[in-house]
C-alpha cells in the first residue's frame, strides 16, 4: 500500500472520530445547558475544540451553529467531514465501495444549504442525534464491509490514536476541574451529563451503581477493559492494529512494536492507586507524550519514505 | 395522461439526421420498441427519472471538478436519461473503421519515430512533424514494447445529414469519457429496468477487464505491478482515475508516489519501494518527467523517461503519440491508411482545409460563415471559431490570427452534426450528438468496447459537445442482431 493512501485512511478515520467526539460533547453540553445558566461549559469548548479564545456568540444555538457549520475555522464540523471526506475520494479503491458511499452522503447531506436550513427548525439534541447518525452508520459499514487487511489497521490506528487524545483530554479538563468545584457536585444531572457526554453514563451506572465520585469516574475512562472510549480498551486496540501492520508491511527496524507494547503494559499495571500517587495530571501527560512518540514513529515507519 | 413522445419538434434542425426520427417524422425501426416505453411515459416521470440520475451520480461521487475563480466547484456531467440507439450493421463498420484506422495511426507513430518513410516520400510535410510541438524527439529510435504506441484511444465520430458516420477527432493521448461511458449504462439499467437485455443491447461493462489484461499483456512478467498515474484530486478527470483504478484493482498514483533508483521506477509504499512495471499516466507527455520535459512539472516522477528508454517500465499511452492526434496530422489519415495498409478507409475523415496551404487559406478567409476553424493543438473546444455563429467583430480577428500563423489552424464545413431526443425542461428536444467509442490496443490485437460516449450539446443550436463548455452525455446502445 502506498505510504501517501495510507496516510490518508489514517486520517479520514481521525476526522471522523473527532467529529463523533465533537458531536457527543456538543449534545451533552446542551443538555447540561438546559438545567443550569452557566455559559462557561460553551466556553470552554470554543477554546479546546475549536481554539476561539473570546467569543462573541451568547447562545447554545449559536455556538452551535458555529461549530457545526462554520468553514473559516478548521476544527468545525462540516470542515473535518469535508476532509475526511476528501481523504475517502483519494483512496476509494482501498475502502470498501459502502464505506465511500456512506461518507460522501454524509459530505453531501451537509453541504447542503436545505440541511443548513433544516437545522434552523429543529430541535438542536435531534438535529445533534441525526449528524450522530452518519457516524453510526459509518462505524457500522466498516464493521460490516472493510476487510480486515491494511486498510482498516490504517483506519484503527487512526481512530484509536485519536480517541485516547480525547479521553485523555477528558481525564486532563474535565476532570480535573472537578476538584476545585464543588458547588454541582451533589447534583446527579451533573454526573450524568459530564458521562453521558464520553458515552459512559450506562456503563457507569452498571459498574458503579448511583454513587458517584471523581475516583470511579477516573478508573472508567483510564482502566476499563470494556468500555470502548477508555484508555486502556483503546491502547490495546492501538497495540493490535500497530501488530498487524508490522505483519502486512515488514519496515524497516523500528520501535513501534516497543512503543506501543510499553504503553499496553504500562496501563495493564496501572490501579486507581498508583493513578493517584503520580497524580491525574502526570498520568495523563506521561500518556500523551508516549502517544506523540508513538505517532511520530508511525510517520517515520509508514508514511514518509526516505530515500536512502 | 400525456405521453412524453408528442410534440417532437426538430423543425430548428432542419436537414440533419435525427438518431430516432426519419424525416417524415416517423420512428425509425431502431426505436421502435423503445418508443413503446416512452409513450408509457409521463413528462413527469421522466423528471422524476432525470432527478433520480442526478442523486445517483452525486451520491456515487461521479463528478467532475470545474474552476472559476480558482475555486474549484464540483459538478455532476449532465447526464441525459434517454439511450442512443446504433444498429449492428453500422456498429461493424465502426468498429472496423476504427481498428484499421488506429492500426494505421500506430504504424504511422513507429515510423515518424524510427525510418520516417512517410516523410520521405513526400507523404505529408515535414514540416508538419518536426516543428510540431507533440514531436518529441526524445522517442526518436526507441523500440517500445510490443511496438504499440495507442493502448488507448477515443475516436471522435459524427453522423451526416445522410446518416453516414465521419471521423471528426482521433484522441490518442489520454482520452477522457469512459467511466462515463460505464456509469450512464449503471444509470440506465436502473431507469429502464429489464429492458436492456430485451433489446439485446451489448454489454460495456467489460471495458475495465479487457484494459487490465491488455495493459498485462505489454510486459512478460507473471504479476506486473500496474498503476494508475493521475494529475490527482484537482484533475477535472479524477472520477475516472477512481474509477478505472477501482475496477482494475490497480494502484492510484500521483506524482510524489513514484520515485526513480537507478533507472526503475518505484512507488512509495508503506512498506518500502515497490518496483512498477506498467504506468497507465493520465498526464500528458510534458508534465511526465521534470527532467526530461517542463522543468516546472510537479506532477510527474524526475528520471520517468531514462527507466522508459532503459525498457525498465512501461508508459501508456505512449509519450509522442500527440503527433497524429493532431488536427492537421488529421488530414492524413486516409493517405496513412492507403499507404501503411494498402486498404481504402472504411470511416472517412471530414474535408478538411490546411491554412498553410495559400489557396485553401484564401477559400477558407472568402468562406469562412460556412466554416469552422480551430487551432491544430487546440482540444476540448477551446479557441476554435464557428463561422455562422459569430460576429463580424470576432470573426476579422480570427482571421488576424490565422494570417499570422497559418500553419497552426484547419477549417472544416459546419458540420452536420446528427441530432438524438433529449429530455429537456419538461420535454423531448433534438440536440446535436457526437459518439466517442473507446479501443484498446494491446498484445492481443485492438478491441473497441461495444458502445461509447455519446456527447451532447445541450444549448439549442450548438455543436459544441465538449464537457468543459456545457456538454452532457448519454447512454449508447449498440444493438447485438
Amino acid at each position: 500500500m502506498l505510504s501517501r493512501v495510507a496516510n490518508n485512511l489514517f486520517w479520514m478515520d481521525r476526522y471522523m472520530e473527532r467529529s463523533y467526539g465533537l458531536l457527543n460533547l456538543m449534545k451533552a453540553n446542551y443538555n447540561s445547558t438546559l438545567d443550569s445558566e452557566d455559559f462557561s461549559s460553551w466556553e470552554t469548548i470554543m477554546k479546546s475544540y475549536m481554539g476561539v479564545e473570546h467569543t462573541e456568540k451568547n447562545t447554545a444555538l449559536s455556538i452551535i451553529d458555529f461549530m457545526v457549520f462554520d468553514r473559516s475555522n478548521n476544527n468545525t464540523l462540516i470542515n473535518m467531514v469535508t476532509s475526511a471526506r476528501e481523504n475517502a475520494r483519494s483512496v476509494q479503491e482501498h475502502v470498501s465501495r459502502e464505506i465511500w458511499l456512506s461518507i460522501n452522503k454524509y459530505f453531501l447531506d451537509i453541504s447542503n444549504p436545505d440541511f443548513y436550513k433544516s437545522f434552523k427548525h429543529k430541535d438542536p439534541i435531534d438535529f445533534i442525534n441525526e449528524l450522530i447518525q452518519y457516524h453510526h452508520i459509518y462505524y457500522s459499514v466498516a464493521d460490516v464491509t472493510q476487510e480486515r487487511g491494511n486498510a482498516y489497521c490504517f483506519m484503527n490506528v487512526g481512530k484509536y490514536l485519536e480517541r485516547i487524545l480525547q479521553s485523555i483530554d477528558f481525564l486532563n479538563v474535565k476532570v480535573d476541574s472537578l476538584k476545585t468545584m464543588n458547588n454541582n457536585l451533589n447534583e446527579s444531572y451533573f454526573w450524568k451529563n459530564l458521562l453521558v457526554s464520553i458515552g459512559g453514563y450506562q456503563l457507569y451506572i452498571k459498574t458503579y451503581k448511583s454513587i458517584f465520585s471523581i475516583d470511579n469516574i477516573i478508573e472508567l475512562i483510564s482502566l476499563n477493559e470494556f468500555f470502548p472510549r477508555s484508555i486502556k480498551f483503546s491502547v490495546n486496540k492501538l497495540y493490535t492494529h500497530v501488530m498487524r501492520l508490522e505483519k502486512f508491511n515488514k519496515p524497516h527496524e523500528n520501535n513501534l512494536n516497543f512503543m506501543a507494547g510499553k504503553l499496553r503494559n504500562q496501563l495493564k499495571y496501572s490501579n486507581l492507586v498508583s493513578i493517584k500517587k503520580q497524580g491525574l495530571k502526570n498520568f495523563a501527560y506521561e500518556i500523551q507524550l508516549q502517544l506523540n512518540d508513538i505517532s511520530n514513529e508511525i510517520n517515520k515507519v509508514y508514511f514518509y519514505q526516505i530515500i536512502s | 395522461m400525456t405521453s412524453s413522445l408528442t410534440n417532437y419538434d426538430n423543425r430548428a434542425y432542419f436537414g440533419k439526421y435525427d438518431e430516432m426520427y426519419a424525416q417524415n417524422n416517423s420512428i425509425r425501426p431502431l426505436y421502435k420498441q423503445f418508443s413503446k416505453i416512452l409513450e408509457k411515459l409521463s413528462i413527469e416521470d421522466l423528471n422524476k427519472m432525470h432527478e433520480f440520475s442526478k442523486d445517483f451520480f452525486l451520491n456515487q461521487g461521479v463528478t467532475f471538478t470545474v474552476y472559476n475563480d480558482k475555486e474549484g466547484v464540483e459538478k455532476i456531467f449532465p447526464f441525459d436519461i434517454i439511450p442512443r440507439i446504433i444498429n449492428n450493421k453500422e456498429w461493424i463498420k465502426i468498429e472496423e473503421g476504427i481498428k484499421q484506422r488506429i492500426k494505421a495511426l500506430n504504424l504511422f507513430i513507429k515510423d515518424i519515430y524510427h525510418e520516417q518513410f512517410f516523410l520521405k516520400d513526400n507523404k505529408i510535410p515535414a514540416d508538419l512533424i518536426i516543428s510540431n510541438p507533440n514531436y518529441l524527439r526524445i522517442m526518436r529510435r526507441l523500440n517500445v514494447p510490443k511496438d504499440i504506441y495507442t493502448h488507448i484511444s477515443g475516436i471522435d465520430l459524427v453522423r451526416d445529414e445522410n446518416g453516414d458516420f465521419f471521423v471528426l477527432e482521433d484522441n490518442l493521448r489520454t482520452p477522457s469519457g469512459v467511466s462515463y461511458m460505464l456509469e450512464n449504462r449503471e444509470i440506465t439499467r436502473r431507469l429502464f429496468p429489464n429492458f436492456i437485455p430485451k433489446q439485446k443491447v451489448m454489454p460495456v461493462s467489460n471495458y475495465p477487464n479487457m484494459l487490465y489484461k491488455e495493459l498485462k499483456s505489454l510486459v512478460n512478467k507473471k504479476n506486473p505491478v500496474i498503476v494508475l498515474l493521475t494529475p490527482g484530486l484537482f484533475n477535472s478527470a479524477y472520477y475516472e482515475h477512481t474509477a478505472l483504478a477501482r475496477l482494475m484493482g490497480v494502484e492510484l498514483v500521483e506524482g510524489n508516489d513514484l520515485v526513480v533508483e537507478n533507472n526503475m521506477v518505484y512507488m512509495k509504499t508503506a512498506g518500502g519501494l515497490k518496483v512498477v512495471d506498467i504506468i497507465y499516466r493520465r498526464i500528458d507527455d510534458d508534465y511526465l518527467d521534470p527532467l526530461n520535459f517542463k522543468s516546472e512539472s510537479i506532477l510527474g516522477v524526475a528520471g520517468l523517461m531514462d527507466c522508459y528508454r532503459q525498457g525498465n517500465v512501461v508508459i501508456v499511452n505512449a509519450p509522442g503519440t500527440g503527433i497524429a492526434d493532431d488536427k492537421a496530422v488529421y488530414t492524413y489519415v486516409p493517405e496513412m491508411i492507403s499507404y501503411y495498409l494498402s486498404e481504402k478507409p472504411i470511416l472517412d475523415n471530414i474535408k478538411t482545409f490546411q491554412l498553410s496551404n495559400n489557396d485553401e487559406k484564401k477559400y477558407v478567409i472568402e468562406n469562412i460563415q460556412k466554416l469552422v476553424v480551430k487551432r491544430t493543438d487546440g482540444s476540448g473546444g477551446y479557441g476554435m471559431l464557428i463561422g455562422k455563429d459569430a460576429s463580424d467583430e470576432e470573426i476579422s480577428l480570427y482571421i488576424k490570427k490565422i494570417k499570422s500563423e497559418p500553419d497552426k489552424y484547419i477549417a472544416q464545413p459546419t458540420l452536420n452534426l446528427s441530432t438524438s431526443p433529449c429530455f429537456i425542461k419538461d420535454s423531448l428536444k433534438p440536440r446535436c450528438v457526437d459518439l466517442r467509442p473507446f479501443a484498446i490496443y494491446g498484445a492481443n490485437g485492438i478491441k473497441v468496447c461495444p458502445g461509447g460516449l455519446t456527447r451532447i450539446a445541450l444549448k439549442e443550436g450548438s455543436l459544441v459537445v465538449n464537457s468543459s463548455q456545457g456538454g452532457g452525455s448519454k447512454d449508447t446502445w449498440i444493438l447485438k442482431e
